[in-house]
C-alpha cells in the first residue's frame, strides 16, 4: 500500500476538496430568471386547517408580489433545536415562528422589526401589552406578536352534572371538585411532566397564589416563598386525590386524549380538543365546554402561549419578510385564518380581536376575556433568557414532580431555586440578557 | 482511496467536529453568539448540577442492565436460531426486523404500548389477571420508566447480538461437540466448555460495540420520556440536547456530551486489551 503522497497527488486532492467546499458554501448558482423565494418555518398547528389557510395566503402573496413563499411546518417541540441549528449555520429560513422569551435568547440573531410593530399597532387599535412584551429586547423589537392562545379550562359537562357540581372558580374549588370527580371515575388532568402544558399551568397556579419565580429585576430568585409552598401542597393534594399518576408521563397531547376518551372530567388546555371533536364529528363534542381559567387568593392569572414572528438577521429577504408579515395581518387575511383555526388563534391587536367567532358560540364566548388575565412568563420580571431556560429545562414542573413523588416541599423548592440561580448566572455570563 | 482523501475524510468527519466540541465546551458559547474562553468552568458547572449527576447514574443503570440483558438473551436467541428449524432464512430475517426499522418509528409504537390511557401492555396484563387496574404507570414512575426505556433498547439491540453470535456459533467445528460428548459432557457442559470459550472473541467485540451504542443512545429516551419523569431517564445525549440545543447553551451541552468520551475510552481500552489477549 502506497502510504507516501506525491506532491502532485496532494495538490490534486486538496484542490478538488477546496473546489467542492466552496461550491457547497456558495449554494446553487444564481439564476436570474429564477423567482425570489421567501421561506417560513412554523409549527404544525394544533388545528391543522389553520396551516392550510396559511399556505393558501402564502400562495396568494406569492402571486401578488411575484415571489415564491415556502411554508415549512414541524412539530413544536422540535423547533428550538432547529432554531439553534439555523442560528449556528447562519442559514436556513428567512422568517420563523418565535414564542415567549425566545427573542431574548436570540436577541443578536434577529432583525429589528420595530417599524412594522409600530405600523400595525397604529392601524389596528394597538397591541395587548402582554403580547408585545416578549418582543422588545434591549437592542430593539426582535419579533412581531402573531397570535396568542387562550388557555381556559376544558371540562366535560356530563361528568359535572352527574356529580352535581358547578364549574370551579378557584384552584381550591377545583381540588374539592376533583376529589369527587375522581371517585366517580373522572379524574382531573394537569400534566406534571416535560411538556409545554405543564409549564403553562404552573405559572397560572403560581401567580393566582401570589407567587413568583424571579423578582421584578429579572435576576433575583424569588421562588422560595410561602406562596410557592402553598402551590406545591395544592399540587400534592390534587395529584393524590383528584388525578392519576399518569400525569407524570404526559406530553402535550395526552390531556387532549384523556378528555376526548371520556375519562378526564377537567383539563387546563387551549380549545384544541373541542376543535378536534367538532371537526371529526365526535359525539363527545356536545359534552365538552370551556370556562375561565380558575383564580386564587391573588386573582385570576394566566400564561397563555404567545406566538410571534421573527426574521433572521442573516436573511437576504428582510424587507420581503416584513411585507409578508404585514400581508398576513390584513383584516381580509387575518379573519379567515382565525376562522380556519376555529377560534384557537387570538389576535394580539385590539381591533382584530372583535371577530364574531367567539361571541357566536357560547362555548367559546369567554375566551377573548382571558387576555385580561394574561402575562408573559417570568412576570413580574420582564421576559428574559433565564426564563426561557427555565422553560426548556422544565424546572417548574420538575419541582412539583419531585414533591408529589415524596420529596419534602422545602427541599423541592431549594432544588428549584438552585436551578433558577444557574439559569440566571448562565445568561448573565453572556452579558446580553 | 488515496491517502490524502482518507486524511481529508478523517479530518473533515471526525477530527473537526470533535475539535469543535472541545472548543465549545471550553467557552461560554451560546447559540449564535460566540463565547469567550472560560477554561473548565462548564465542566465545573455541569458537575455541580444535580440533574447531571442524576444523568450519570441513569446512564450506568441503563447501559449496565441493557447490555447484560442483551448479552444473555442474545446468546440464548442465537442458540435457538442455530438449531435446525423450518423456514430458517425467514425466521432469521424476521429476527433482524427490530434492528432494521427506524428507531424513532418503532419507539413511537412502543410509546403507544406504554401510553397511560391506551397501553396494550397493561390491557393484556389486566385481562390476564396479572396486575390490577389501571396497571403500572409506565412512563410516569422513575423505576417503570427506566424499565420501559431498557426494554425498548434490549428489543432493538437484541438482533445485532443474536445474529453476530450466530455467526460465531456457525464457525465452531462440530467435532468439538462430538469430542465433548465422548468425554461425557451434556448439553450444559458442551455450552460451558466448548461454545462459550470459542464465542468469547466475538462476544467481546459485540459487547464493546453495544456498550458504546447503549451509552450514547438518544432516540429511545427522547421519544418515550424526553428524560422524564423528573430527569430519571435522561442520558448524556438527551441532556446535552436539552441544554445545548433546546436551551441554547452550546458550551455546557458540549461539556455534558464530552463526559462520555473518557468513560467510553476507558471501556474501549479495557475491552480491546482483553480481545488482544485472547
Amino acid at each position: 500500500m502506497a502510504l507516501r503522497v506525491s506532491r502532485r497527488r496532494f495538490l490534486q486532492t486538496s484542490t478538488g476538496a477546496v473546489a467542492g467546499l466552496s461550491l457547497a458554501t456558495l449554494g446553487p448558482a444564481p439564476a436570474h430568471a429564477q423567482k425570489r423565494e421567501l421561506t417560513f418555518l412554523s409549527w404544525n398547528h394544533f388545528v391543522p386547517a389553520a396551516d392550510d389557510e396559511l399556505r393558501r395566503q402564502a400562495e396568494l402573496f406569492s402571486k401578488q408580489a411575484g415571489v415564491t413563499v415556502r411554508v415549512d411546518t414541524i412539530a413544536h417541540l422540535q423547533l428550538p433545536a432547529k432554531f439553534a441549528a439555523e442560528a449556528q449555520a447562519q442559514s436556513g429560513h428567512d422568517l420563523r415562528l418565535s414564542y415567549d422569551a425566545d427573542p431574548f435568547l436570540y436577541e443578536h440573531q434577529l432583525a429589528d422589526v420595530g417599524d412594522i410593530v409600530d405600523d400595525l399597532g397604529k392601524r389596528y387599535g394597538g397591541w395587548y401589552p402582554f403580547a408585545k412584551e416578549g418582543c422588545q429586547t434591549a437592542s430593539g423589537w426582535k419579533a412581531v406578536p402573531w397570535f396568542w392562545i387562550s388557555f381556559p379550562a376544558t371540562y366535560n359537562m356530563a361528568h359535572f352534572k352527574q356529580a352535581g357540581l358547578e364549574t370551579p372558580k378557584t384552584w381550591a374549588e377545583l381540588l374539592h371538585h376533583g376529589k369527587v370527580l375522581k371517585k366517580q371515575g373522572n379524574p382531573v388532568g394537569i400534566a406534571i411532566s416535560h411538556c409545554a402544558d405543564a409549564n403553562t399551568t404552573f405559572w397560572s397556579v403560581l401567580w393566582s397564589h401570589g407567587g413568583k419565580v424571579l423578582e421584578a429585576d429579572g435576576k433575583t430568585p424569588a421562588i422560595t416563598s410561602d406562596k410557592t409552598a402553598q402551590v406545591i401542597e395544592w399540587y400534592k393534594e390534587l395529584y393524590r386525590d383528584a388525578m392519576e399518576p399518569e400525569v407524570l408521563s404526559w406530553d402535550d397531547a395526552s390531556n387532549n386524549r384523556c378528555i376526548l376518551a371520556g375519562k378526564c372530567s377537567w383539563i387546563h388546555n387551549p380549545i384544541s380538543p373541542y376543535a378536534l371533536a367538532v371537526t371529526k364529528k365526535m359525539p363527545i363534542a356536545d359534552d365538552i365546554n370551556h370556562h375561565s381559567s380558575p383564580g386564587g387568593p391573588a386573582g385570576i392569572h394566566s400564561a397563555p402561549p404567545i406566538n410571534l414572528l421573527a426574521v433572521w438577521k442573516f436573511s437576504k429577504n428582510i424587507p420581503l419578510a416584513k411585507e409578508f408579515i404585514q400581508f398576513l395581518f390584513r383584516k381580509e387575511n387575518y379573519d379567515p385564518w382565525i376562522v380556519a383555526s376555529q377560534g384557537f388563534n387570538h389576535p394580539p391587536l385590539k381591533h382584530l380581536a372583535d371577530h364574531p367567532i367567539w361571541a357566536q358560540n357560547p362555548k367559546l364566548a369567554m375566551l377573548p376575556k382571558e387576555a385580561e388575565y394574561a402575562h408573559v412568563r417570568g412576570w413580574p420580571a420582564k421576559p428574559n433568557a433565564a426564563v426561557a431556560l427555565l422553560q426548556v429545562n422544565y424546572v417548574l414542573p420538575d419541582m412539583v414532580a419531585k414533591a408529589v413523588n415524596g420529596m419534602p416541599t422545602k427541599r423541592a423548592m431549594a432544588w428549584a431555586e438552585d436551578q433558577v440561580k444557574l439559569a440566571v448566572q448562565g445568561k448573565l455570563k453572556e452579558g446580553g440578557a | 482511496m488515496a491517502v490524502g482523501q482518507r486524511l481529508l475524510l478523517i479530518v473533515g468527519l471526525v477530527a473537526y467536529p470533535f475539535a469543535m466540541a472541545i472548543y465549545f465546551s471550553l467557552s461560554d458559547y451560546w447559540v449564535g453568539s460566540p463565547g469567550r474562553f472560560i477554561g473548565l468552568q462548564n465542566f465545573r458547572d455541569v458537575l455541580g448540577n444535580e440533574i447531571f449527576r442524576q444523568t450519570v447514574q441513569n446512564s450506568f443503570v441503563f447501559a449496565g442492565i441493557a447490555v447484560a440483558l442483551k448479552t444473555v438473551l442474545g446468546i440464548w436467541l442465537a442458540m435457538l436460531l442455530f438449531r435446525p428449524l423450518r423456514f430458517k432464512r425467514l425466521v432469521r430475517a424476521a429476527v433482524l426486523l427490530p434492528w432494521v426499522i427506524p428507531t424513532a418509528l418503532s419507539t413511537l409504537a412502543w410509546g403507544w404500548m406504554f401510553d397511560s390511557l391506551y397501553s396494550v401492555v397493561n390491557w393484556t396484563a389486566i385481562h390476564l389477571g396479572i396486575v390490577s387496574p389501571p396497571g403500572p404507570n409506565w412512563l410516569g414512575m422513575p423505576a417503570y420508566a427506566m424499565t420501559a426505556v431498557i426494554t425498548v433498547n434490549v428489543w432493538r439491540g437484541l438482533p445485532f447480538f443474536a445474529i453476530t453470535v450466530l455467526a460465531g456459533l456457525v464457525s465452531i467445528p462440530r467435532e468439538y461437540y462430538e469430542a465433548a460428548e465422548v468425554d461425557g459432557a451434556g448439553s450444559w457442559g458442551g455450552f460451558r466448555h466448548v461454545t462459550l470459550p470459542l464465542l468469547k472473541p466475538v462476544l467481546a467485540v459485540v459487547v464493546l460495540f453495544s456498550t458504546i451504542f447503549t451509552f450514547s443512545d438518544f432516540n429511545i429516551v427522547q421519544v418515550l420520556t424526553r428524560g422524564g419523569p423528573v430527569n430519571t431517564t435522561h442520558l448524556f445525549a438527551t441532556l446535552a440536547y436539552q441544554v445545548g440545543l433546546s436551551g441554547g447553551n452550546l458550551g455546557q451541552g458540549a461539556a455534558i456530551s464530552l463526559f462520555l468520551f473518557p468513560m467510553l475510552a476507558a471501556i474501549v481500552f479495557v475491552q480491546l486489551r482483553y480481545i488482544r489477549r485472547e
